[in-house]
């Protein structure tokens, strides 16, 4: 609660709304007291009431996973939990070891980091050209948005139909220019096939934050540069562009857990991981050998290795690029 | 404080009762069980037909048919219920992780089952190729359900066209058979390649050609077995299949498109894939289709192909009265009447000799030829050591190992030898650690 609100509240306690609230914490909360906030609970209690669904979500879906997840990746064990092999740094050791793993790593450092940068630039692009369109703006708008209503793995089947080197339409066209595409039989047809479509399933998301952050640019700002005699794009470039950087820095980080994560659907649809494993990302490899080849060990190991990879790159990234982005209007 | 938390208690507790009455079995008084399947379309359609047939057919039982997936994931599903105690009673699981269940601790060898429950089953009436590879000792651990075993389906007006009667009965032969149709421009995709292309064109190759596949027996003979496969004609089988890729004369379908549609769609003549895709090339291939035995290699006389499919298991843990559910379930599986009509239904084989003598019996076999060359095949020649079948523990991830390795091949990463190579020795590791976590029982 902002303390503006809060003042706010203590001044107007005549709503029905708010009395039927005081006489039902009356038996809860201690008395405030003289000189302290209202918003102030001198008992735990409330306090841990109110906060215990966030905290049992977290329990469960985070921490109890992860305590399971640490304590499966030391071990060798039979996936109907009935015998298990203590095998220390075994699993981390053949992970590291493993050219397969290498590979994935390597592929999900550059599929996330490109999908991330043609993600944005192409939902600033068309968030700037929103700005410009004059006529039916709410049908291109809704026509941009209409890919994030469609859930990733029916964008994956529709993508791999499109341009499958068989029967797909897309592939047919790319046959026609003369270019072998195959995703089949060529890994980096496969990569370039899962990005866009990881792409065009995005945008939107980053579209419609663009399109706000811009809106909140202020007319005055852009007026009075444009009597000083900016143009168009210098406008765009010098007084938008740093405005909007807070958003594009909080979409940089959502579209890297994107890439990271969430791409799973997609690449399942699209490739599932082919061919010769070209397009499994370490988060489909975690899948694949937990729960279609039940080493549950090495999928353990795997997880702790993402789990601190996503630790680690949001701490750079605050660190780096946080200093940069200017939150003042 | 302490009132909102009662509260809650209480509410929660409430609801879980509430929950837990709620349940069709308290409600109708039968014992209800779960059976978790893994197949689709029509062969579902029949599966759902049996449930229901089984539940009209008395009033103690009631059995739920559950799809979970595709093989692999029903079998993850499975195990990720049965370690918190929440598994069916009965799970459909392919022949490939036959080990994984023996040593799993988690079942109930079907045979004991029914003897507990007081049921006969006449196990030596089941036909051989197919109980013997679901034996331990003398009795089976699983209920032979849906068994198959790949033979080659053909376009019969494409075969014609090329001035052939169909498929040759050797790999050489028929490889002239498949150029023949792509240089006469027949067909743009003389062979589609098929999904499970690992089960059909390399173990089922080995078994029909008799080649060992691992040591030990296939793994028969104990978990230190090791695969060998890159040692044997299987390199030759896979340069071959890679020339086909590389020559355009077979073709891969990819994510979004079944394999099967580039067959029953008449885009390619021929595909190597299960006698159960009757169910679908009866309904959908518009033209003169047909089906063979599957190729060998010159000289090397025929024996048995390998069986695909699943059987069905019965897992631990269970009340009497669901062991009981299970059991008459079961029962009703194994009726002649129940498997013929299953196997007219799907195109899998008759498990049974008396649902296989009631086919023929009634002439069904002359209609539809082609419905009889998976049990001939699998009947074909001596049983050896080589062509019995696998024991090897985790298989599920020893094929996706190989599968990944000669994608590499055919993507032109690695040599054919090279990719077999490494799919042995990730596929070995895969062996020790499963051996590792075995060998004390």
């Amino acid at each position: 609660m902002q303390p503006s609100e809060a003042t706010a509240l203590k001044g107007a306690p005549k709503g029905a709304l708010f009395s039927g609230w005081s006489a039902g914490l009356a038996g809860l909360l201690a008395p405030s007291e003289e000189g302290l906030k209202r918003s102030y609970f001198k008992g735990t209690g409330l306090a841990a009431a109110l906060l215990s669904p966030q905290l049992i979500i977290l329990l469960f879906f985070f921490f109890v996973p992860s305590w399971k997840a640490l304590s499966l990746a030391f071990v060798q064990i039979d996936p109907f939990g009935g015998k298990s092999v203590f095998v220390g740094l075994r699993n981390f050791v053949e992970l590291f070891a493993s050219e397969n793993y290498r590979y994935s790593a390597w592929l999900t450092f550059w599929f996330t980091i490109t999908q991330n940068i043609i993600t944005l630039v192409i939902a600033g692009a068309l968030a700037f050209a929103i700005d410009h369109i004059v006529r039916a703006r709410y049908a291109y708008r809704t026509v941009i948005l209409l890919p994030y209503a469609i859930a990733p793995v029916v964008t994956g089947a529709m993508w791999a139909f499109l341009f499958n080197p068989s029967v797909g339409p897309i592939a047919g066209w790319l046959h026609a220019m003369g270019l072998p595409w195959d995703p089949n039989l060529r890994p980096w047809d496969a990569v370039v096939l899962i990005t866009m479509a990881s792409v065009w399933n995005h945008i939107c998301y980053d579209f419609i934050f663009l399109t706000a952050a811009m809106l909140a640019v202020p007319q005055s700002l852009r007026e009075a540069a444009a009597i000083d005699g900016a143009s168009q794009w210098r406008r765009f470039r010098t007084i938008t562009v740093p405005l909007v950087m807070p958003t594009v820095f909080y979409l940089f980080i959502i579209n890297f857990v994107y890439g990271l994560f969430d791409t799973f659907g997609i690449i399942d649809a699209v490739t599932r991981g082919g061919p010769a494993g070209s397009t499994t990302t370490l988060v489909y490899k975690v899948y694949q050998d937990g729960f279609v080849n039940l080493n549950l060990g090495s999928s353990a190991a795997q997880s702790i290795v993402l789990m601190a990879l996503a630790v680690l790159f949001t701490i750079l990234q605050f660190r780096a690029l946080d200093r940069r982005v200017n939150y003042q209007v | 404080m302490s009132k909102f938390v009662r509260g809650a208690a209480v509410a929660g507790a409430a609801a879980c009762l509430l929950a837990s009455l709620a349940s069709p079995a308290w409600a109708q008084d039968k014992t209800s069980i779960e059976w978790w399947y893994a197949n689709g379309g029509r062969v579902e359609e029949g599966i759902q037909k049996i449930i229901a047939d089984f539940n009209a057919s008395q009033d103690k039982y009631e059995v739920v048919g559950i799809k979970k997936g595709n093989y692999e994931e029903t079998f993850a599903a499975m195990i990720a219920a049965y370690r918190v105690g929440q598994h069916p009673s009965i799970i459909q699981s392919s022949e490939r992780t036959f080990l994984t269940m023996i040593d799993s601790n988690a079942i109930v060898p079907v045979s004991e089952l029914m003897t507990q429950q007081g049921y006969t089953v006449d196990w030596a009436n089941f036909v051989k190729p197919v109980a013997d590879f679901y034996l331990v000792g003398d009795t089976p651990a699983a209920m032979p359900f849906n068994s198959s075993t790949a033979v080659m389906w053909y376009n019969a007006d494409h075969f014609k066209a090329a001035g052939f009667d169909g498929p040759a009965a050797t790999w050489p032969e028929f490889e002239k058979q498949l150029y023949a149709i792509k240089e006469k421009g027949i067909s743009e995709c003389a062979m589609a390649l098929n999904s499970d292309f690992y089960w059909s064109l390399i173990e089922g190759y080995s078994s029909i050609n008799d080649y060992p596949f691992g040591t030990k027996g296939n793994g028969f003979e104990g978990l230190d077995t090791e695969y060998v496969y890159n040692t044997t004609p299987v390199v030759q089988q896979v340069e071959r299949l890679k020339k086909w890729i590389d020559d355009g004369v077979i073709q891969l379908a990819g994510q979004g498109l079944s394999p099967m549609q580039l067959y029953t769609s008449g885009t390619c003549s021929t595909i190597s894939a299960s006698t159960a895709g009757h169910a679908d090339v009866e309904a959908n291939a518009k033209f003169n289709w047909s089906a063979a035995f599957q190729p060998h290699e010159e000289g090397v006389e025929p024996h048995n192909s390998n069986i695909g499919g699943a059987a069905l298991w019965v897992l631990k843990g269970k009340t009497d009265a669901e062991n009981a559910a299970a059991a008459a379930f079961l029962n009703f599986i194994a009726q002649p009447d129940t498997q013929a009509w299953w196997s007219e239904w799907t195109g899998y084989v008759p498990v049974t000799n008396a649902a296989y003598e009631k086919m023929k019996a009634a002439g069904f076999f002359e209609k539809h030829p082609t419905r009889e060359i998976a049990i001939k095949q699998l009947s074909q020649g001596t049983p050896t050591v080589n062509s019995r079948g696998f024991r090897f523990g985790n298989s599920n991830q020893t094929s996706a190992i190989l599968v990944e390795e000669i994608q590499a091949a055919w993507t032109g990463q690695k040599t054919v030898q090279q990719a077999l190579d490494a799919a042995v020795s990730r596929g070995n590791e895969v062996l020790r650690q499963y051996e590792q976590l075995h060998a004390a029982q």
